[in-house]
């Protein structure tokens, strides 16, 4: 019967690769959306990330970056420098805007840092000065690129003229990007010096983060204070419930779409096979076994074409980059087996509607000529 | 040595209830032989295929029973049928019904392989059967590729490979030219009386009389004795000679089941001579 199913499925290869190819389509959509959307969340906590702090102290009851606002006292680094097994307490000032960069305006993730700061500032990838002086910035080598700017060209940035003195590598993403000024700068934006953001820790060998991130928050007053992974899972945690519903009617619209095309293919030959179907069954052959041959059909379709999606995929994730630095495709292991585990369910689905069809077919009609 | 055969005993199938009722075989009752060839004649209509259907396990009979080698097909729950089919039955019908995406040999050894023999002794045995059949150069092919008659040699292959008790077969003929329709035709007589089995055959062809043990007519339902029927030549319905309107041409006595046809073939009795003097051979 399984011959018989793979037979039945390849005689028609244009059929084939009709269902093939929408299937394909369908679930490169599907991937590709989620593949956009995971390179984007990488690039979400990039700073956090690399930023080399072990623990980030924010305002009390701020636990992430985006949708809120930390400030802190200025004092509140010394304090935290006081703690025991904490080796370097950082202020830096931060905020979401824009800057314009050739007359285009790009969404940044803006961080102030002081000069000199052994945490916190930029990993350079070319550079005129190591980091941001009072009337520089850095900004993303992607951005930079698009806009068509390098090294000592001028960006306006917290309402001021800024010339890039570095560029940074792995930075951006469709959305936004990273850029680095100096902490003077951005406090005299912000009128004054007596305000942080942040405080970034770098806790002493041999200490545990967690254990430092609680005599922190015991001994400051009014701060809350997580490890760098807490921060970061908080972070994608919050972006990930802002964009579930897009994400959800993304997919959705893809396994619909593939699951039409799987149901239609699969429809269609078996309808078109109604006679040969119906002699079998005359013969003897019950409907589980023809169930089975609809029900590998249906699976092979699917299977075929979740490769091929998986191809396109990988293909495209390796040749967008090099065509737009800004889009990041990341295909996560994840995201493979729920869209392996959700084309199952649509090839099933698929086969149920043929499967009625057998159920139905009498022999004895298609004997009399049906 | 094969079993009994098959016994038809007082059968009736009606479709429908009340004013609606329908009675497509009305008491019928029947015995073939093992190695026995009974052919089945009839006008459109006559319950010729409702018969085959009922003694192919494909449709319960209203009443009555029927046994094949004393096993009571009628009294078979409905779960039970495929396999009896399968392990009982084979089936050659007028459009040959062959799978088209399997190749010649596969299509004659999934039969097998349905009855749980392995894949490897199956297409051996389809190989074998196949070349029987004069068909030997042809197991790669795809269907499409045969003719008719050749077609028609690889359902009667799959019909065989089971070893079946019983083999019906529905108007086997009908798209076949003459010469493959009489070579398919000795093939199954020469089938019936080398293994054995039993063949009941449906047909509207007159041509394949002659290799049956015996031609039953049908009509309305029932069976109506051979040696006193004759066929009307113009409209091919049976008709009882000693009641039916007659008339005579070129010697020949026709009989007609209405005055209309009787004036219509002697107003062109060439159009119908050389039907009807086949068909009055056979009856008469």
């Amino acid at each position: 019967m399984f011959r018989l199913a793979i037979a039945n499925l390849v005689q028609n290869k244009t059929r084939l690769l009709i269902s093939v190819g929408g299937v394909a389509l369908a679930l490169t959509l599907v991937l590709f959306f989620r593949a956009v959307f995971d390179g984007a969340e990488g690039r979400l906590t990039v700073y956090i990330d690399r930023a080399g702090a072990d623990v980030w102290v924010s305002q009390e009851g701020v636990r992430t970056m985006h949708m809120s606002e930390s400030a802190l006292p200025a004092s509140v680094a010394e304090e935290v420098r006081a703690v025991p097994g904490v080796e370097e307490a950082v202020p830096i000032l931060y905020t979401e805007g824009m800057i314009e960069a050739n007359g285009s305006d790009y969404i940044v993730y803006l961080f102030g840092v002081p000069v000199g700061a052994p945490l916190g500032g930029p990993s350079l990838v070319s550079e005129s000065a190591p980091e941001p002086q009072s009337g520089q910035i850095v900004i993303d080598h992607a951005v930079a690129s698009e806009a068509g700017l390098g090294l000592g060209d001028q960006v306006t940035a917290l309402g001021q003229q800024l010339t890039i003195a570095g560029l940074t590598s792995g930075t951006s993403s469709l959305v936004s990007s990273v850029s680095f000024v100096s902490m003077e700068d951005f406090a005299a934006v912000r009128g004054g010096g007596d305000v942080v953001s942040f405080v970034l820790v770098k806790i002493e060998q041999g200490e545990s983060p967690a254990a430092i991130s609680s005599r922190i928050a015991e001994t400051v007053p009014g701060v809350t204070v997580q490890t760098s992974p807490e921060f970061a899972s908080q972070e994608r945690k919050l972006v990930k419930d802002m964009s579930a519903d897009i994400i959800t009617i993304m997919n959705t619209a893809g396994y619909l779409t593939g699951l039409a095309v799987v149901a239609l293919t699969i429809y269609i030959a078996t309808v078109g096979r109604r006679r040969e179907y119906g002699v079998l069954k005359a013969m003897g052959v019950r409907n589980s076994r023809l169930y089975w041959i609809v029900l590998v059909q249906a699976l092979l379709t699917v299977g075929i074409g979740l490769l091929a999606g998986l191809g396109l995929t990988l293909l495209l994730s390796a040749v967008i980059p090099s065509f737009n630095e800004l889009i990041v495709l990341s295909v996560s292991m994840n995201s493979l087996v729920r869209v392996t585990a959700v084309s199952a369910i649509i090839a099933c689905i698929s086969a149920l509607l043929p499967a009625r069809q057998l159920a139905g077919l009498e022999p004895v009609a298609i004997i009399r000529r049906g | 040595m094969r079993g009994e055969g098959l016994s038809v005993d007082h059968v009736t199938k009606r479709f429908g209830s009340g004013d609606a009722e329908v009675v497509a075989v009305r008491d019928v009752s029947l015995e073939v032989a093992p190695g026995e060839v009974v052919l089945i004649m009839g006008p459109s209509g006559s319950g010729k295929t409702t018969l085959l259907l009922m003694l192919g396990a494909l449709l319960k009979p209203t009443e009555g029973s029927i046994m094949l080698d004393c096993l009571e097909l009628s009294a078979l729950s409905e779960g039970k049928l495929p396999d009896v089919r399968l392990r009982h039955f084979g089936f050659i019908f007028q459009d040959f019904n062959l799978l088209s995406a399997l190749n010649v040999q596969d299509n004659v050894s999934i039969a097998a392989e349905l009855m749980g023999i392995s894949r490897k002794e199956a297409r051996k045995r389809a190989a074998s059967l196949l070349t029987e059949l004069g068909l030997g150069r042809r197991l790669r092919f795809s269907p499409e590729k045969l003719s008719g008659g050749e077609k028609q040699r690889v359902a009667i292959a799959r019909a065989l490979i089971n070893d079946p008790a019983l083999i019906l077969a529905d108007e086997p003929t009908a798209n076949l030219d003459s010469s493959h329709g009489h070579e398919t035709m000795r093939l199954l007589r020469e089938i019936a009386k080398t293994r054995s089995r039993s063949v009941v055959i449906v047909s509207h062809d007159q041509r394949i009389r002659d290799i049956a043990d015996r031609v039953l007519w049908l009509e309305d339902g029932q069976f109506k004795e051979a040696v006193i029927m004759a066929v009307d030549p113009v409209c091919g319905m049976a008709v009882e000679g000693r009641k039916a309107v007659s008339a005579e041409w070129d010697g020949v006595t026709f009989y007609f089941c209405s005055n209309g046809c009787r004036q219509e073939f002697l107003s062109s009795p060439a159009e119908f001579i050389e039907s009807s003097a086949v068909t009055s051979k056979g009856l008469a």
